[in-house]
């Protein structure tokens, strides 16, 4: 049992409701933050200390049913019914209450301890949302706390109010359905004994007559002969309706949330709504909407590209002059020189891969906090039909454009499981800011923005190609959109920046460690009078195929652990990061080509490994290497044709 | 008088229309997810805005807005005034 002073609490509620702002507000720790549904994608524990109490906060995935069909949802529904938290939060979207309640009232019905925190009362009230929480708490008889998750408004209430209930079974109020489903309810209950499940009795007889499996077949075992009962019961409500007696009681539900949001809300005509809707009006539009992504997520690039060659151009000069002075305070001998390799390699990390890292995850989070990612799915779903996915494969190809890993990640948010391998196989192909490191770093700046820029347009052809091949071979059920759209929010700077920050802290204590000891080990084959003999080895594909200085093939292995290693450790060996002294464009070219497709890098592999085993993964991996390398090699003769033709 | 009475696809009504929910007729999962989000027989659609060719369809339903595909709105029964 717990301590009296030790008690849990679980975030419940629909996406984008606000959980995980109010779960890092209570706890300190970081869950990812976006305007979009879906991004926690499992649970997740912390703790609050407040006063005497020990308080563990569980944030869990959004989900808009307790009737189990996703796997969200059951791990939703299992935390909320079977581990008897002392107080479930539901965080309601103020903004969008009566899609809400909807949840609510599924809540309700589990009769738990329960504390409505009505959030993002912020933004209601700039919309002209008026709501009468003192109303809504007589109605439904729990705790309601209007708060403000991603400023902290209203949390120190809401936790009152959560250990003045702690422990005491709620005592709300029940809603009623009409008198047809009622009287099922009511026959069905009539036959379970009061403790007899671990669920209300009311509440199972509900489940049943909705049909969810897993009560189905929880009472199944137990007392088959309720089956029978339920049959007649819902076949009686679907000869009345004419249509699925769990489509019956949804209806009914949606309708109580309906007259309980017109009783407590009213709205007035504001300014804001009509600027989101004007907004939309431009970024949804059937053909400005493309126009505006275009130039969106070309200004993004673009921003990049500038930013990073400015900011690593003044890098380069401050490092400068730090060869000669190691070598004038340490000497030279063999030590010395691996001494040096390892600061040099972190020089070369700092001058390369920051400069462009850095404005790309601070431009992605305002894209993702500002609500424009949803839009791009809309905008994108045509196309992604024709890959055998849908528009919310957009979500994760766009956080894969940061980081892969998490890219592949989200795929969860794709209903089947066809279609969450096909999006992960997809999101491996997307350029990672890493590989955007090399695109920029070395194509961008010593060859051409147009040709960068290129790259990425080649990049989404290539995945546009593999999506169709893909979808023509797995076959299955091609699944529709069905996807929230969120009101556009002011990005919130707080949480942008500390997301970023979160990225970069990640970039330091992982790449960090790994280039030093890269960089040494580099340097040791170097001084050991291996370089040849290995470079060799590959040579047959590196130069002779692509045509590339015979050390890049260690730096391809290097790179499987992370991609920007290929760049770094390139200028670290060389002593230098003016790449055209060394490389002609053409070889450019070809080595940012195979460094985007070679392979996934290790992070990326165990997340493919874990999600969907290892033969697929190795599957991928191996059709990878193999069609980049077939791929660089015919990009490095059309251009040595093109250069020699022009 | 009683007016008349039409009943269409969701897919075919246009950007502003509203109309009234009869039948879902996609698949069990589909028809589910909708039916969580408020979208069930007998409650109001509006159509915000629909996409080129066969884009997806922007609707609002409960007072919230969702997308949903094109494939799917054509297995959605509406009945409204014409
Ligand atoms: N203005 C305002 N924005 C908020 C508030 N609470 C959360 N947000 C923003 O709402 C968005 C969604 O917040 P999250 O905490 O990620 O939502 P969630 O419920 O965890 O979402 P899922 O994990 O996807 O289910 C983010 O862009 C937040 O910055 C609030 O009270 N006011
Ligand atoms: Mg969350």
């Amino acid at each position: 049992m717990p301590e009296n002073n030790h008690i849990t609490i679980v975030l419940a509620g629909q996406g984008n409701a606000g959980k995980s702002s109010l779960f890092n507000n209570l706890t300190g720790l970081h869950q990812h933050i976006g305007n979009w549904a879906g991004k926690t994608i499992e649970k997740r524990e912390g703790t609050l200390f407040y006063k005497d109490y020990t308080i563990d906060v569980l944030d869990l995935p959004g989900i808009y049913s307790l009737t189990t069909y996703s796997v969200e949802e059951v791990i939703s529904r299992e935390y909320i019914t079977h581990h008897h938290p002392d107080c479930v939060i539901n965080v309601v979207d103020s903004t969008n209450l009566e899609r809400s309640l909807i949840f609510t009232l599924q809540l309700l019905e589990l009769e738990c301890p329960l504390v409505l925190a009505l959030n993002m009362r912020d933004l209601a009230k700039n919309r002209g949302i008026n709501i009468e929480y003192n109303k809504l708490q007589g109605l439904l008889n729990t705790p309601v706390i209007p708060t403000v998750a991603s400023r902290g408004y209203g949390i120190t209430d809401l936790i009152d109010e959560i250990l003045k209930i702690k422990g005491n079974r709620s005592s709300h109020a029940v809603h009623r359905y009409g008198k047809e489903i009622e009287d099922c309810i009511g026959q069905l209950t009539s036959l379970i004994q009061i403790n007899e499940f671990a669920y209300p009795a009311r509440w199972i007889a509900i489940k049943l007559l909705e049909k969810d499996k897993d009560i189905t077949k929880l009472v199944g075992d137990q007392k088959p002969e309720i089956l029978g009962k339920t049959k007649e019961l819902s076949d009686h409500l679907e000869e009345m309706h004419g249509h699925d007696s769990s489509l019956v009681i949804a209806d009914e539900r949606s309708h109580l949330a309906y007259q309980l949001t017109r009783e407590i809300e009213t709205i007035l005509p504001n300014r804001i709504t009509s600027l989101n809707d004007r907004l939309d009006a431009i970024t949804m539009d059937r053909i400005s909407g493309y126009i505006v992504m275009v130039l969106i997520m070309g200004g993004m690039f673009f921003t990049v590209f500038t930013f990073g060659n400015w900011l690593s151009g003044l890098f380069d000069t401050m490092f400068a002059q730090f060869h000669d002075w190691w070598n004038n305070a340490v000497g030279v001998s063999s030590l010395a020189s691996l001494g040096w390799a390892a600061i040099e390699s972190v020089l070369a990390l700092v001058q390369i891969a920051f400069p462009y890292i850095l404005p790309f995850y601070i431009m992605l989070y305002v894209l993702e906090d500002w609500g424009y990612i949803a839009r791009i799915s809309f905008l994108m779903d045509h196309l992604m039909h024709k890959m055998g996915i849908h528009g919310k494969a957009c979500i994760s190809f766009i956080i894969g454009l940061g980081c892969n890993v998490p890219g592949c990640l989200s795929c969860r948010i794709m209903e089947s499981r066809r279609e969450r391998f096909i999006t992960a196989v997809l999101v491996t192909l997307v350029p990672c800011s890493a590989v955007s490191v090399i695109v920029f770093g070395l194509v961008g700046k010593y060859v051409g923005l147009l040709w960068a820029l290129g790259l990425y347009v080649f990049a989404m052809i290539l995945i546009f190609l593999v999506g169709r091949i893909s979808s023509k071979l797995l076959l299955g059920e091609p699944v529709e959109l069905i996807m929230p759209m969120p009101d556009y929010k002011a990005p919130q700077l707080k949480s942008v920046f500390s997301q970023t920050w979160d990225s970069l802290k990640e970039f330091i204590y992982i790449a960090a460690p790994v280039v030093i000891v890269s960089g040494i080990l580099i340097r040791a084959i170097d001084l050991a009078g291996w370089m040849s003999a290995i470079s060799s080895f590959l040579s047959p594909v590196t130069v002779n195929w692509l045509g590339l200085p015979a050390v890049t093939g260690i730096l391809l292995i290097f790179g499987i652990l992370r991609k920007e290693l290929i760049l770094v450790m390139l200028a670290a060996y060389l002593g230098t990061t003016h790449f055209a002294d060394v490389l002609s464009p053409q070889q450019m070219i070809t080595l940012a080509v195979v460094s985007m497709f070679y392979v996934p890098c290790v992070a990326t592999i165990s997340v493919l490994w874990n999600e969907y085993g290892w033969k697929k993964t190795l599957i991928v991996c191996a059709l990878e290497i193999f069609f980049a390398i077939a791929l660089a090699g015919l990009v490095k003769r059309l251009l040595d044709f093109f250069y020699s033709a022009g | 008088m009683i007016a008349e009475k039409r009943s269409r696809l969701l897919s075919e009504m246009k950007s502003g229309e509203t109309g009234l929910v009869v039948a879902v007729a996609g698949g069990k999962k589909a028809t589910k997810r909708l039916a969580d989000l408020g979208l069930t027989p007998g409650s109001l659609v509006r159509v915000v805005r629909k996409t080129l060719f066969s884009g997806p369809i922007h609707i609002e339903v409960c007072g919230s807005k969702f997308a949903i595909g094109r494939g799917l709105a054509q297995k959605i029964i509406m009945d409204f005034n014409a």
